[in-house]
C-alpha cells in the first residue's frame, strides 16, 4: 500500500470513528431523554417541525457515520 | 413526564427487530428505491404500536432514509432531480387523494372493507404490473448482450408525442416530454403509496417503462420521490402529533446501513438485475395479501365464514410470506454485491499479477521462421477506451506481448464531431483528452514494468473503429487486441457495433478479450466449418499452441437439420485438421458435438475449461455482416474467454 492510499485509509478511519460517535452521543440522548423527546415532539400543530429536524439531523449524522463505515471495510462503488 | 398512550414502551428485543427489518428494508430501498414500507408498519403494529402511528413512524423513517440514499446514488450519477422533484409533486396530490378513498371506503365498510380494498389493490397491481417486471428482467438476462436496455416502444411514444407549452426536457430520459405524462404517473404512484406504501412499485416502472429511464435511473430518481412524500407525508402526521419519533429513529439506525449497501450494489449490477429484484418482491407481496383475501370477503359476508382458527393462520402465512419477499429481494441484492466485488477483486489482482502464465518457451522474434501473415505475432495494436470493459484486453495483451517478444502501440480514441460532443465544447473534448492520456501512462508503465516495447497514442476520432483499422493499417499490426464492449465519449455503453465493425474490417487478426478472461495457455478450442477460413485458424492455432505448449481442441458442430453426408463431412473436417495439427506436434483432440453452433463451441470451451476459442472470419467486410445475428457473434458475446478472430 503506497502512503498516499494509507493516508486516505486513515482519514476514512477518522471520519467514521467521529460521525460514529456522534451518533452514538445522539442516539444515546434519545434513549436518556426519550420520554421528554416524545412528549415535546408529538404536541403537534407547529411542534411538527421537531420530529422532522431530529429526523434530518440523524439523517445527516448516521448517514456520514455508514457511508464511512462501509468504506472503512473495504465494501466500496464499483469505479 | 408522562408518555402518551399512542406510544408504546419499547424493549431491548423490539428494539433488535426494529434495527433488523430496517437494515433489509433499507437495503432493498438502496437498491430498487423502494420496499420495506410494506414490511415495517405491520412488523410495528405486530409490537403493538397502533396503526396509524406505525404508518407515521414509518413515513418519519422513510424520507431521511430516501434523502440518504438519493444523495448516495447522486454521487454515481444515477438520480435525475428535476424528474424525481416533477413526479414527487403530482405524488403529494396522489396521496391526499389516496387517503381520502381509504378513509371514504372505511366509513362505508368498516376495517374489513378498507383490508379487502388494499389487499385487492396489491393483487391487481402487483399482478399486472409486477408479473410483467419480472418477465422482462428474466428476458433480458437470457437474452445475448444483458449490458444494454431498449427503450420500450411505449417510452418512445410518449417521448415523441409534443404538446406546446407543456415539454420538459429530463437528462435520464435525455428526451423532452409532456408533463400531461408525469402528473398521472406521479399521481398514480403517490395514490399506490397511500394505498400500499410503496409507491415505487409504481413509480419505477412506469418512470423506465412509459417514461423510458434507464432502470438504474428510474429506481434512484424514485428516492427523489420518496424523499418528497415522506416529508409532505411527516409534516401531515406530525402536525396531529402522531409521529413516535422514537421508532422511526430506530429503524433509521438499521436501515441507512442497509440504504448506503444497496446504493453501492447498484453500481456491480447490470441493469435487469434492478428489475429481477423489484419483479421478485412484488409476486412475492402479491401471494402475501391474496392469501388474507378469504379473510377479508368472509369479515363482509361475501363468502362463507371461515373455521374460527383459519383467519388466524391465514394472517400470519401472509405475514411470513411478505417477511420472505423482503428477505429475498435482499438475498439477490447480497449475492449481487457479492459477486460484483469479489470479480472486481480477481481482476484488480490479476493486473497486479506478474506475466507469467502466458508463458510459452520459444519467444517469437522477427527472425523465427514464421512466414504465414495469420501467425505472426510482431506487432499488436491494443484498442484502450479506459473503461472497465478494456480492463482485460490490456491486461492480455501486455502478457501476450512480453511472451511473444511483440511491440504493442496501444491507442484510445475519444468519440467527437458528433453533435452531443459538440454541444458540450471543446472544454470537455479536452478533458476527454487529458483523462484518455492518462489512461494511456499508466498503460504504458504497466507494459515498461513487463518488459515490453509500447507507443501509445490519444486521438479523437468520429467513427472509431475506423480510426482503429486506420491504426492498425498504419502501424501494420498482426494483431489488434480490445475489449468487447467499449466506452462511446459520454461514458455511454457502446456494446457491440465497434468490436464487430473492427473484425469485420480489420486487416489483420483481431483478439476479443471480455474483462475478466485470462489467457494462461490451458486449452484453446479451433471452431471449424470445413472453409479455407477455419483452415487459417487452424494455423494460427498451431503457432500459438507451439508457443505456448497448450492442447487444442478441434471443434465442428452438426446440426440437426444436417445430413447424414454432412455430417461425414464433420468428421472429415475435424480429421483433416486434428492431423495436420498433430503433424506440428500439438496436443490435439477432434469434438464432433451435435446441436446449436454457438451453444456447443461455449459448451466445449466450458466442458475443456479453454482460454482461447480460435475462429476464422469470412473475410474483409463480410464477417460483419455474417456477425450480426451469426454464430460467431453469439461466440464473442456470451463466452467468458477471450476469442481470436483470424482472418
Amino acid at each position: 500500500m503506497t502512503n498516499t492510499s494509507l493516508d486516505l485509509a486513515g482519514k476514512q478511519v477518522t471520519r467514521a470513528a467521529l460521525f460514529g460517535l456522534v451518533s452514538v452521543v445522539l442516539y444515546f440522548l434519545l434513549y436518556l431523554f426519550e420520554d421528554e423527546i416524545l412528549a415535546f415532539t408529538s404536541q403537534g400543530g407547529w411542534y411538527f417541525i421537531a420530529p422532522v429536524a431530529v429526523a434530518f439531523l440523524f439523517s445527516f449524522i448516521h448517514g456520514n457515520f455508514t457511508a464511512h463505515f462501509w468504506e472503512v471495510l473495504g465494501i466500496k462503488a464499483k469505479k | 413526564m408522562e408518555i402518551a398512550t399512542n406510544f408504546i414502551p419499547l424493549n431491548a428485543l423490539d428494539v433488535t427487530y426494529l434495527l433488523v427489518v430496517g437494515f433489509i428494508g433499507g437495503l432493498v430501498s438502496g437498491f430498487i428505491g423502494s420496499g420495506g414500507a410494506f414490511v415495517l408498519t405491520p412488523a410495528m403494529m405486530s409490537m403493538g404500536v397502533p396503526g396509524i402511528v406505525a404508518v407515521a413512524s414509518n413515513i418519519c423513517h422513510k424520507f431521511p432514509k430516501a434523502l440518504v440514499g438519493a444523495i448516495k446514488r447522486a454521487k454515481y450519477g444515477q438520480v435525475d432531480v428535476k424528474l424525481g422533484l416533477v413526479l414527487g409533486v403530482s405524488a403529494e396530490a396522489g396521496v391526499i387523494y389516496g387517503a381520502h378513498i381509504q378513509e371514504s371506503i372505511h366509513r362505508a365498510f368498516g376495517d374489513a372493507g378498507s383490508n379487502l380494498y388494499v389487499s385487492l389493490a396489491f393483487v391487481i397491481i402487483l399482478g399486472i404490473i409486477g408479473s410483467y417486471v419480472l418477465w422482462d428482467a428474466m428476458k433480458t438476462r437470457d437474452s445475448a448482450d444483458n449490458s444494454e436496455e431498449k427503450t420500450a416502444r411505449l417510452a418512445r411514444w410518449v417521448q415523441s408525442i409534443h404538446i406546446p407549452g407543456t415539454m420538459v426536457y429530463f437528462k435520464s430520459l435525455n428526451a423532452r416530454v409532456s408533463v400531461l405524462f408525469t402528473i398521472p404517473l406521479g399521481f398514480a404512484t403517490g395514490m399506490l403509496a397511500a394505498t400500499i406504501a410503496v409507491g415505487g412499485f409504481i413509480g419505477v416502472p412506469a418512470m423506465h417503462y412509459v417514461l423510458g429511464a434507464p432502470s438504474l435511473m428510474a429506481s434512484a430518481s424514485e428516492l427523489v420521490i420518496a424523499f418528497v412524500m415522506g416529508v409532505g407525508g411527516t409534516m401531515k402526521f406530525a402536525w396531529s402529533g402522531l409521529v413516535d419519533i422514537r421508532l422511526a429513529m430506530i429503524i433509521l439506525a438499521g436501515s441507512l446501513f442497509g440504504i448506503q449497501l444497496g446504493a453501492i450494489g447498484t453500481t456491480y449490477v447490470k441493469p435487469h438485475m434492478i428489475k429481477m429484484v423489484m419483479g421478485v418482491i412484488m409476486v412475492l407481496v402479491l401471494v402475501s395479501r391474496a392469501i388474507v383475501i378469504p379473510v377479508y370477503l368472509s369479515e363482509l359476508k361475501l363468502i362463507e365464514e371461515l373455521a374460527p382458527h383459519l383467519p388466524g393462520a391465514l394472517k400470519n402465512i401472509s405475514f411470513v410470506v411478505l417477511i420472505g419477499a423482503l428477505a429475498a429481494g435482499a438475498a439477490i441484492v447480497f449475492s449481487a454485491l457479492w459477486r460484483g466485488i469479489s470479480l472486481q477483486r480477481r481482476e484488480a489482482a490479476l493486473a497486479g499479477a506478474p506475466a507469467a502464465a502466458f508463458a510459452p518457451d520459444v519467444v517469437a522474434t522477427p527472425a523465427a521462421a514464421q512466414l504465414s501473415p495469420v501467425g505472426r505475432f510482431e506487432r499488436f495494436l491494443l484498442a484502450s477506451d479506459g473503461s472497465e470493459y478494456s480492463a482485460g484486453a490490456v491486461r492480455e495483451a501486455v502478457r501476450m506481448a512480453g511472451k511473444c517478444g511483440a511491440r504493442v502501440h496501444v491507442v484510445d480514441i475519444v468519440a467527437g464531431g458528433d453533435t452531443e460532443l459538440d454541444a458540450m465544447g471543446e472544454q470537455f473534448l479536452a478533458r476527454e483528452l487529458n483523462a484518455a492520456r492518462a489512461h494511456l501512462d499508466q498503460i504504458q508503465r504497466q507494459a515498461a514494468a513487463a518488459g515490453v516495447a509500447c507507443q501509445s497514442e490519444a486521438t479523437q476520432a468520429n467513427q472509431i473503429h475506423q480510426e482503429i483499422i486506420s491504426q492498425a493499417e498504419k502501424t501494420q499490426a498482426d494483431l489488434i487486441v480490445m475489449g468487447r464492449r467499449g466506452r462511446h465519449g459520454l461514458a455511454r455503453l457502446m456494446v457491440g457495433p465497434t468490436t464487430v465493425r473492427v473484425i469485420g474490417h480489420a486487416p489483420c487478426n483481431v483478439l476479443v478479450v471480455p474483462r475478466a478472461a485470462e489467457l494462461v495457455g490451458r486449452r484453446f478450442i479451433v471452431a471449424a466449418d470445413g472453409s479455407r477460413y477455419s483452415d487459417a485458424a487452424a494455423l494460427t492455432a498451431a503457432r500459438l499452441a507451439k508457443l505456448c505448449h497448450t492442447p487444442v481442441t478441434v471443434v465442428s458442430v452438426t446440426l440437426p437439420v444436417h445430413s447424414e453426408e454432412r455430417k461425414r463431412e464433420a468428421h472429415q473436417i475435424v480429421n483433416r485438421l486434428v492431423s495436420f495439427l498433430k503433424q506440428e506436434g500439438v496436443d490435439v483432440e477432434g469434438k464432433i458435438p451435435h446441436g446449436r453452433a454457438d451453444e456447443m463451441i461455449l459448451q466445449t470451451a466450458n466442458e475443456k475449461n479453454a482460454d482461447l476459442i480460435i475462429m476464422g472470419s469470412r473475410g474483409r467486410t463480410g464477417l460483419e455482416r455474417v456477425l450480426l445475428g451469426s454464430t460467431s457473434e453469439r461466440v464473442i458475446d456470451q463466452t467468458r474467454c477471450a476469442v481470436l478472430v483470424v482472418k
